[in-house]
């Protein structure tokens, strides 16, 4: 059985990410910089559905599963809002200067670089989200 | 997520401590606020920062860009290596100097 925890679109919500990654790291043994990466990618999916999914006003709902089996890290991020692919988004570019940066973007950029695998389906009215870690040492 | 300001041998010490993340990325851009009229330079420590974001990397893009105009140094203090992994994937590594 995964790991499944539901949030609403509110970005306070976030802040119940941190322990439910926690207690998956603690169950499953997971090193420091692991369970990091795993909180990271998870954070930046979850809260660009918040940001993103649904229309401003509207209440709705991010369900993120988590399984960790055969030494892999499975992840879903599953919502009901709009269609959006966001693995077709381009990189930002890490280079620019200050001055150009902008504020931005960054999110699922982050979760690519920290994730071996990401990939989007729309499946029966949901955006589901898939990224995935081998954690064999 | 606290932060404390202070200024220490003329400069501005930004004393981050917990998890810059998205839930705590509203409180600390109004703990910030000071930094981004500063005229002096700044030093953000990180040594008790444990988690970063893409929340709060915003937030450390605004400080540096408030500073860049009025000509202010901006350095980092006391990173741990995962948070030094998520500026060095972003290049924010490039944008301040580390120490």
């Amino acid at each position: 059985m995964p790991y499944t925890l539901t949030l609403h679109n509110n970005v306070q919500e976030a802040s119940l990410l941190a322990p439910f990654i926690e207690t998956i790291a603690t169950e499953n043994g997971l090193d420091h910089s692991l369970t990091m990466e795993l909180n990271l990618a998870v954070e930046e999916a979850v809260v660009n559905v918040m940001e993103y999914a649904y229309p401003q006003g509207e209440t709705g709902e991010v369900t993120i599963e988590v399984s960790v089996a055969d030494g892999l890290l499975d992840i879903n991020i599953i919502d009901s809002g709009a269609p959006f692919d966001p693995t077709q988004k381009s990189d930002p570019d890490t280079s620019l200067p200050v001055e150009e940066r902008s504020i931005g973007g960054l999110g699922i950029f982050l979760v690519r670089q920290v994730m071996d695998t990401v990939s989007y389906r729309r499946d029966d009215g949901k955006n589901i989200l898939t990224f995935t870690k081998n954690i064999k040492m | 997520m606290t932060t404390t300001i202070k200024e220490q041998n003329g400069e501005i010490v930004a004393f981050f401590e917990g998890s810059l993340d998205t839930a705590a990325a509203q409180k600390t851009e109004k703990d910030i606020q000071p930094l981004l009229t500063a005229d002096k330079n700044i030093v953000l420590n990180c040594e008790k920062l444990e988690y970063i974001s893409s929340s709060g990397l915003r937030i450390i893009l605004q400080i540096l860009k408030a500073a860049k105009p009025r000509g202010l140094h901006v350095s980092a203090t006391g990173m741990n290596k995962d948070i030094l992994k998520v500026f060095t994937l972003t290049g924010f590594n490039n944008l301040l100097e580390l120490k």
